[in-house]
């Protein structure tokens, strides 16, 4: 019995060690509660890359340049800029009269301290950098004029400043705190500020007075990092969330079900296929690789499957992308002709294929199922390997280790085929541990000096009609962005790439 | 002695129709476990007799994949405790009985790996070495073995004082017939009770790492595995994950009735108990 | 007594040391974080690499590395997190009571349930209430816990709104991750008191007790109770090691920021800080709680301490 009684002791002293962490939830008039899978831990704008960061920071930020939910360019802390020496050299006109959440003002030595500290030592420790190595110096002409000066032309410069790396910090606070102690306590010039900030719990923004873009109609916007998404719907259906990020498949049908809630969508950024080990085994002849897109039904996977909130793709991009052919026919689904195809590639029925996937991504997961169904259906004997996420895109892939097929969700912010297609094809990119061709190799170096926006255009939709003519992968599909939200919830926008701007919304 | 043998009946019964059901599903479904059709996905339960108990969300019949699913299940659960026990027993005798260097190497080790929480361990190499149904077993036999070095050393040391070993030792009867004549039956018991709780603890630890993410390839059918991918449609298709789970019951209970039984007639001093 | 207590922490200290070698040469075994850091960005060359991994400091030795980590850990500096650069003592400061308060609230209700449960069981041994009792405390033993755990959310929280579905919020946020883990647990140890109970009862004193006519209460609390102590808290000791790991599955179920949560996402992103910090300071509190049994063995049975 002494044993209770101590025990009983030892959770009184807890729960008084424990209290202040035992916050009570939001959930008022004017508060917006968000829930999402991720915490980047971090709010510094060079030490990120994901889109849990951009979901959020995208309020508590701004860049030079604002992508709105169309994805149209637009003045942000630049009022206007032009493109000069023939791309190489941008000039922006900063807007006047901004100040960041701590007072710091903005002005052009806040934009020359940004990009010197992306592209300096600093920015060296974070993944942001490589995405700006293109640009060579800042120049500074006059308090609210700047010059972004390029070593080689970047096409994509102007819709990178928009986001992520390229987002504006103030320089004396910066300079101050370092990146670490800036990541906890972020001080931007966006709509929103930061108020509180629990590591993996919880980041809380309120107004911040004056923006340039108006002010926001919410008073607090909660966002609550939980990672699994059957708890995200939980509290969605409790009433305890707003929105929740990560709704599974399976869990749809209750949220269109319940009267208080509905599911947003639109086009997402990411195009998943599944890739062939096009240097060994039975993939290394083509006719298999046609074969064994020719075998599986695309369309039932979209509709059955994903309920038909996804599109199927032609090529590794989807249709919102730079560089999409709408000419580009799909191979249609024929399994007499793949087993027919698999026949004159003399490939022994029963022979064993290996679909190798994330094991965290629970909806692949059926998908990968059904594909080895159709295969199986074909003549093949194929099997489906679940990966450890970090092993699999740390090793599996880029070593090369993959079976026949494997998985692959890309899809870069910037919405450009060349995001794409220079690191799944170039040969001796990182994700590329198979595919070794000469002459897309030139397609793709060539695209990227071609400055006339038309040009490069047909230029990248001739990779992606090589890449499908040369069976080089199975397009899968385009999965929509879709979140499950409370109808009191009024006025949002969900932006095709994650990142919302809230400053129109509004709860009841 | 009624509810003994009703213990028996019940718990012989149980297992033995898991068990054979199991082992004649590649002859009951000759192939329907993987057969898929996506157009009867999530057909209901009990509304037609091709899928009695309903289809999954690729339209493969939930019957004949829980059928089929106890081999890698009751594989799972059955190997790995097997070789734990058979390890963790032969390590025991020798600690217990000999003492000295070994029993010192055996014991730090088995508090090194009881500062370790299992599934800790078990995300590691998971993710480290990927999964599959031998690995896992394996992981589980590595983490066990020493609950049963503990409790049989311990057995071990006090048996080794009884008066009955003394005497065979002052006979000149020879150490190994010693230990497995007199001291493995005496410390039998708890093996046998720490033996069937672990297969049910190990099934369902395959289901919990296929919930983390670590499982095994998901067209093989297994029970854990069904129960972690159904947990998304337990609010809209709850056959997907109740009728695997329900399996699982079944099999745990059966086992456990045995063991207990089996308990009750190898132990000593629970038998010489009013 | 000295020279024992002495000699078992001494061991306490080496089981320790160990683990967190083995930690840190397992966690290495595969994966990069600089990879992990860099793979988002749009494209990434070597050297953005090798910057990464110096800015963590993952250029040095293995050695260089890992006593690094353990001189840090003596001086009371776990370091920072690879993801974000949080220091990670602020992180296990915050998330360590939340797991405890988790993990012993549930031993807590568990022994609340099993040791009355139990005593039932072992006094009407082979009747109907043994019967039913073993039966349901089967039932424990038959499903996952995460499976449990989303059961209540969904009869709690969703079809009759009493209970938060996640989150550390207070005392109803407690209510189901504590109740998932008690009744997973007292299945265990239903079984156990009744066991213990039942070795007990067989004894002399016990005879004893009631032939002196004091009352079945007293002598099943008082005598009987006090003497199944010790194979109990020996046993607990062992389970302590099974209540932590299932914390950190129950901790996801219920987003509970504990320890479990942390060392989860750490294995994932290959935070090899934050994993080496809390699998050191898991692993020292299991061992602290089986010294401490031990102890208690050996104020009890003189005999043990010869070991």
């Amino acid at each position: 019995m002494r044993v209770r009684l101590m025990l009983s002791t030892a959770v009184l002293a807890l729960s008084a060690v424990t209290a202040p962490v035992l916050a009570p939830p939001a959930g008022a008039a004017g508060t917006l509660t968000i829930a999402q899978a991720q915490d980047p831990n971090t709010w510094d704008p060079i030490s990120t890359f994901l889109i849990a960061w951009g979901a959020v920071a995208s309020n508590m930020f701004d860049g030079l340049v604002l992508r709105d939910e169309q994805l149209t360019l637009k003045p942000g802390l630049a009022t206007s800029w032009e493109v000069l020496d023939e791309g190489m050299r941008l000039r922006f006109k900063l807007r006047q009269g901004v100040t960041f959440h701590n007072g710091e003002p903005f002005d052009a030595e806040a934009v020359r301290f940004t990009m010197t500290r992306l592209l300096g030592p600093e920015g060296a420790k974070g993944p942001q950098q490589s995405n700006y190595t293109s640009i060579g110096s800042v120049e500074v002409l006059d308090p609210y004029t700047v010059d972004i000066v390029l070593k080689r032309p970047d096409p994509v410069m102007i819709s990178k400043l928009a986001g992520y790396g390229a987002m504006i910090v103030p320089p004396k606070y910066t300079a101050e705190k370092g990146s670490a102690e800036f990541g906890q306590h972020p001080v931007g010039t966006g709509p929103f500020k930061v108020t509180g900030y629990e590591n993996k719990v919880s980041l809380t923004l309120e107004p911040s007075a004056g923006h340039w873009d108006g002010k926001p109609k919410l008073d607090k916007v909660v966002y609550r990092f939980i990672v699994e998404p059957n708890t995200q719907v939980a509290e969605l259906q409790a009433g305890r969330v707003d929105v929740a990020s990560n709704v599974p498949i399976a869990l749809i049908p209750a949220i269109t079900a319940s009267p208080s809630l509905h599911l947003l969508s639109t086009t997402g950024p990411t195009v998943t296929v599944l890739r062939f080990n096009t240097a060994n085994g039975p993939t290394r002849d083509e006719r298999v690789r046609r074969a064994m897109v020719m075998a599986v039904d695309r369309e039932a996977i979209v509709k059955q499957i994903l309920q038909g909130h996804a599109k199927a793709v032609t090529s590794f991009q989807s249709t919102l992308s730079f560089g999409f052919d709408p000419a580009q026919k799909p191979v249609p689904f024929d399994p007499a002709g793949a087993k027919k195809l698999l026949a004159e590639a003399k490939l022994p029925p029963g022979t064993v294929v290996s679909l190798d996937f994330r094991s965290n991504d629970t909806t692949f997961r059926e998908v990968a199922q059904a594909i080895a169904g159709y295969l199986t259906a074909a003549g093949l004997k194929a099997q489906v390997r679940p990966f450890e996420m970090n092993l699999f895109t740390n090793d599996i892939i880029p070593n090369g280790k993959t079976g026949e097929m494997f998985q692959m969700g890309w899809g870069g912010w910037t919405f450009d085929y060349d995001n794409t297609a220079y690191l799944m094809y170039h040969s001796g990119e990182h994700w590329n541990p198979y595919d070794k061709d000469a002459g897309l190799d030139a397609m793709l170096e060539g695209q990227r000096r071609i400055a006339d926006r038309g040009e490069r255009e047909k230029a990248l939709q001739k990779i992606a009609n090589f890449v499908a003519d040369h069976a080089l992968e199975l397009p899968l599909y385009n999965v929509d962005t879709y979140y499950g939200v409370n109808r009191r919830v009024k006025g949002l926008v969900v932006p095709p790439d994650n990142r919302f701007r809230l400053i129109g919304t509004s709860v009841e | 002695m009624r509810y003994r043998s009703l213990e028996f009946l019940l718990g012989a019964g149980l297992t033995g129709a898991m068990v054979l059901a199991v082992l004649l599903s590649d002859l009951l479904f000759a192939g329907g476990a993987d057969a898929m059709d996506l157009a009867m996905r999530l057909t209901l339960p009990f509304q037609s007799w091709p899928h009695p108990l309903g289809t999954d969300p690729l339209g493969r019949d939930v019957l004949a994949r829980v059928v089929s699913g106890g081999q890698v299940s009751l594989t799972v659960g059955v190997l790995s405790v097997a070789t734990a026990a058979t390890a963790g027993t032969v390590a025991g005798l020798v600690a217990g009985y000999y003492r000295g260097a070994w029993d010192m190497v055996l014991m730090r080790w088995a508090d090194v790996q009881l500062a370790l929480p299992f599934i800790l361990v078990a995300l590691t190499f998971a993710a480290i070495l990927g999964t599959d149904m031998w690995k896992l077993i394996l992981f589980m036999a590595i983490a066990q073995w020493v609950q049963y070095a503990r409790v049989v050393r311990s057995a071990t040391i006090a048996l080794r004082e009884r008066d009955f070993v003394v005497a065979a030792q002052a006979v000149g009867v020879r150490d190994p017939a010693i230990i497995f004549r007199h001291i493995l039956p005496n410390a039998a018991a708890p093996v046998l009770v720490l033996m069937t709780l672990n297969v049910a603890n190990n099934i369902l630890l395959e289901s919990s790492l296929t919930f983390l993410g670590l499982g095994i390839d998901p067209m093989i059918p297994s029970w854990g595995g069904m129960l972690a991918d159904g947990r998304t449609y337990l609010q809209t298709a709850w056959w997907v994950s109740v009728f695997p789970g329900l399996a699982i019951m079944l099999t745990v209970l059966g086992l456990n009735l045995l063991g207990d039984w089996l308990r009750d007639r190898t132990d000593p001093t629970t038998r010489s108990a009013p | 007594m000295g020279r024992f207590l002495a000699q078992r922490f001494a061991l306490a200290v080496f089981v320790v040391f160990v683990v967190t070698l083995l930690v840190a040469w397992a966690i290495r075994l595969s994966g990069d974080p600089a990879v992990m850091l860099a793979e988002g960005s749009s494209s990434f060359s070597a050297q953005d690499l090798r910057n990464i991994r110096a800015a963590l400091g993952l250029d040095r030795p293995f050695w260089a590395q890992y006593a690094g980590f353990v001189a840090g850990m003596l001086t009371g500096d776990m370091g920072r997190s690879f993801m974000g650069g949080v220091p990670v003592a602020k992180m296990v400061a915050q998330a360590l009571p939340l797991t405890l308060l988790l993990a012993l609230l549930s031993l807590a209700v568990s022994l609340l349930i099993s040791v009355p449960l139990g005593v039932q069981a072992a006094v009407h041994r082979g009747g109907w209430s043994d019967q039913a009792i073993r039966i349901v405390s089967l039932l424990g033993l038959s499903f996952p816990n995460f499976w449990l755990a989303i059961m209540l959310v969904l009869v709690f929280s969703i079809a009759l709104g009493w209970l938060p579905p996640s989150g550390a919020e207070g005392f109803a946020g407690l209510v189901m991750p504590v109740a998932t883990m008690a009744i997973i647990l007292s299945a265990t140890n239903v079984r156990l008191v009744r066991t213990a109970m039942l070795e007990t009862l067989g004894a002399q004193y016990i005879t004893v007790a009631r032939s002196k006519g004091l009352s079945e209460t007293v002598v099943l609390y008082k005598h009987a109770l006090r003497n199944c102590a010790i194979p109990l808290i020996t046993f607990i000791g062992l389970q302590f090691g099974g209540l932590i790991g299932g914390v950190v599955v129950v901790e996801r179920v219920f987003n509970w920021p504990g320890m479990g949560s942390l060392a989860f996402d750490a294995v994932a992103s290959r935070d090899y800080p934050v994993l080496q910090a809390v699998v050191t300071v898991l692993a020292a509190m299991i061992v602290l709680v089986n010294l401490l049994v031990d102890v208690l063995y050996g104020l009890v049975d003189p005999r043990v301490r010869g070991t």
